[in-house]
């Protein structure tokens, strides 16, 4: 019996022995050399793969960094802070740059909507816009929240047929700008605490946004005049250029062709108030 | 893929497809008329498939009907013709019930309009010969079908002129003429084959000779016993088959007459030339015979104002650009339980949202609707009954394919061939569950191409 005991024991031990030096061997033979920096970004990334840097996701950004040689501040979750981190484990220096916000280019609610038809199909936007004359604003946001459905930070929200973006919230991941069907929302440098917009995406000739909203931009060029503006004419419509924003001498002239705009369509949005 | 049988061995039918009621006989026997010129037309710069026209007109030119006001230089593109006398203004937007926010030149009525019988018989009357076509020559017809703009007039818009070029290694031996008119409530086409069979012949003898086909059927649905015999009748010695096919919806979509009249399948992503066939509306047939013979260019359409929302359902022959209002003025305007305004028929139409946009090449119809028929219980769940699979004339799994697309599920798209769906809603149709089965297949087809 006792025998019996301690040959089996003494089977599993050389049993074991062997299989520990196997594995022992494998671990070495078979090794697959990982880059300690792409395990050191992958740490200090958010890990919310929104897939906002153009990459899959998390893992393959920092693989991206290390083999493909990606430039270290395109995460908008982690902001200035990870950009430096990330540089700090690749040695290279981060130049500081703006967190890039959603600007959402209309601000009609469903009073200014003009044209409203009943809708009884697909509740999206991309469906609706199927739809002719949905709102006789073929610009415009048509409200069914395609925007809000996608945004991971429920940083977007529509009230009462206007979309409103929470600038705490907001990264930047342009999810909501690849989702609109009409290209309300694009992205803008968050150069100052509040920033002005012209909250207007309707291209056509002013009589005609007349007809079809309240507070449409309807090209009358005042914005432009004013001096030091940096608000340029796109075909008929106002747009402010950002590049050439600066957080000291843009916002007097801003103020000023907000107050001369006929429709108010230039609006303050960020973080202290606004819209 | 090109068959050499030249026979019309069609079967006469084809798989799936929906049977829904005509209501045709609110407009069938109003004779064709001339809506009286309206104040001012807003004629919009892109009817048609391709290019959109440049306008051509500076505010406060002088113009006569048929004076050229819009081309483009791009290949794919009708030009556009001014479809009255009066004076033009400045270019405007307009959006089409289709969707497309366009250029457009308004133009004023002068007081100088031809008179209503005037242009009645310059469209439907007078002598449209159906022998000795011999002295048009094929390239001189297909520029003529070019200069005159004309486009699809059954709804499609695709410029006209393009489906006539010769093609070597794809010859035509068929044309197929299609007078099914298969969507519920219009009545256009109808009317100008009982009204004017020679018009239709002599484009379709024209088309033929254009595209080099020896074989030509005009395809009609048995539900228009009037516009057979009239047909039969006019086309007695001009060689052209007359065919019966049942009445079904989508019996006058493009591959589907082609199976049923010919018993030829066009496959997926080819067009019917891949199988020797071309094929054209009457309405078009007509218009080609009144460009070629009589050197007059698109500046009117018949256009069937129905349905039950209508005070008098007519069928009205307008210049391009009058608004859906003076039409519906035209036909003692709307009844107070009036739901939905349709550009087209209620199966594949558009909901017009606007009533004062312009009419354009393609409109085939005003359907007004009254709420008992747009009335639509809330969506529920797929059932898997497959209702919608029997309906499909495409032979396509309805319900995957709408799901998978509002999911966004794209390469699932693929595999299920969300690019054979035509679009023809019958899946929508007989869905119990309600499901917007089509509007979710278009919205995944616009959002694939926007990918």
């Amino acid at each position: 019996m006792g025998i019996t005991i301690a040959m089996a024991a003494g089977v599993m031990l050389i049993l074991a022995l062997i299989m520990s030096v196997i594995l022992g061997w494998a671990n070495k033979a078979f090794a697959v050399d990982v880059d300690p920096k792409i395990t050191a970004i992958d740490e200090v990334l958010p890990a919310a793969n929104c897939g906002a840097c153009g990459f899959i996701g998390c893992g393959e950004y920092s693989e991206g960094v290390v083999k493909e040689g990606a430039p270290v501040n395109l995460c908008p979750v982690g902001g200035a802070m990870v950009a430096k981190m990330i540089a700090n484990i690749m040695g290279v220096k981060v130049e500081a740059g703006f967190p890039a916000k959603a600007i959402v280019k209309c601000a009609a609610s469903y009073d200014e909507k003009a044209g409203r038809c009943e809708y009884l199909g697909e509740r999206t936007c991309a469906s609706a816009e199927l739809v002719a004359n949905i709102q006789s604003c073929t610009y415009g946001c048509i409200g069914f929240g395609d925007c809000v459905k996608v945004c991971k930070f429920d940083a977007i929200d529509i009230i009462n047929g206007k979309v409103v973006v929470d600038y705490e919230k907001c990264v930047g991941c342009k999810a909501c700008e690849k989702a609109c069907p009409r290209g309300v929302i694009s992205m803008m440098p968050m150069k100052d605490d509040e920033m002005f917009v012209v909250a207007c995406n309707n291209k056509d000739f002013g009589k005609d946004v007349k007809k079809v909203c309240s507070i449409g931009c309807i090209g009358c060029k005042m914005c432009t005049k004013v001096d030091g503006s940096i608000i340029e004419m796109q075909g008929d419509m106002a747009v402010i250029d950002y590049d050439k924003y600066d957080a000291k001498t843009s916002v007097a002239p801003l103020q000023a062709a907000a107050e001369k705009c006929p429709v108010k369509i230039i609006v303050k949005v960020g973080n202290a108030g606004g819209k | 893929m090109v068959t050499t049988d030249t026979g019309n061995s069609g079967k006469r039918n084809f798989a799936g497809g929906v049977h829904p009621s005509g209501h045709k006989g609110l407009a069938a026997d109003s004779i064709i008329e001339v809506l009286p010129t309206p104040a001012t037309v807003t004629i919009p710069m892109s009817h048609h498939i391709g290019a959109p026209c440049e306008a051509l007109t500076k505010p406060k030119q002088e113009l006569a009907i048929g004076e050229l006001i819009g081309s483009s230089k791009a290949f794919i593109s009708a030009p556009i013709h001014a479809s009255v006398n009066g004076v033009a203004g400045m270019v405007c937007s307009v959006t089409l019930p289709t969707g497309k926010r366009v250029k457009a030149v308004p133009v004023k009525a002068a007081e100088n309009q031809p008179d209503a019988r005037e242009v009645y018989n310059d469209f439907f009357k007078g002598d449209y010969p159906t022998s000795g076509l011999e002295q048009y020559v094929p390239e001189a017809i297909t520029e003529a079908v070019k200069s005159a703009g004309i486009t699809g007039m059954g709804g499609a818009t695709f410029p006209t002129f393009v489906k006539f070029l010769k093609n070597e290694k794809k010859p035509i031996d068929t044309l197929l003429v299609n007078g099914c008119e298969c969507e519920p409530y219009l009545t256009s086409d109808y009317r100008l084959m009982v009204e004017a069979p020679l018009a239709v012949l002599c484009g379709a003898l024209l088309a033929a000779r254009a595209c080099g086909a020896r074989n030509i059927v005009i395809a009609i649905e048995d539900n228009k016993p009037l516009a057979i015999d009239a047909m039969r009748r006019a086309a007695k010695s001009t060689g052209i088959t007359i065919m019966e096919l049942p009445t079904k919806y989508p019996q006058g979509s493009e591959k589907q007459t082609i199976l049923s009249a010919l018993g030829r399948r066009v496959p997926g992503g080819a067009l019917p030339l891949d199988v020797g066939v071309v094929v054209i509306n009457v309405g078009t047939a007509s218009t080609i015979a009144r460009a070629v013979t009589r050197g007059k260019p698109l500046t009117h359409r018949i256009v069937s104002v129905t349905g039950d929302g209508i005070k008098h359902p007519k069928n009205i022959l307008a210049p391009i650009g009058a608004s859906y209002a003076d039409l519906i003025e035209h036909c003692g305007g709307l009844t107070d339980d009036t739901a939905r305004v349709v550009s087209g028929g209620p199966m594949m139409g558009f909901t017009v949202g606007d009533l004062t946009s312009p009419i354009t090449k393609g409109t085939s119809g005003i359907t007004v609707l009254v709420q008992q028929d747009v009335e639509a219980p809330p969506e529920t769940n797929c059932v898997r009954c497959g209702k919608c699979v029997d309906a499909c004339p495409m032979n396509l799994v309805p319900t995957r394919i709408a799901l998978a697309s509002r999911y966004r599920q794209w390469e699932l798209t693929d595999t299920y061939h969300i690019s054979s769906c035509i679009e023809c809603g019958c899946c929508s149709y007989v869905c119990p569950a309600n499901i917007p089965l089509v509007q979710l297949i278009k919205t995944g087809k616009a959002l694939k191409t926007k990918k």
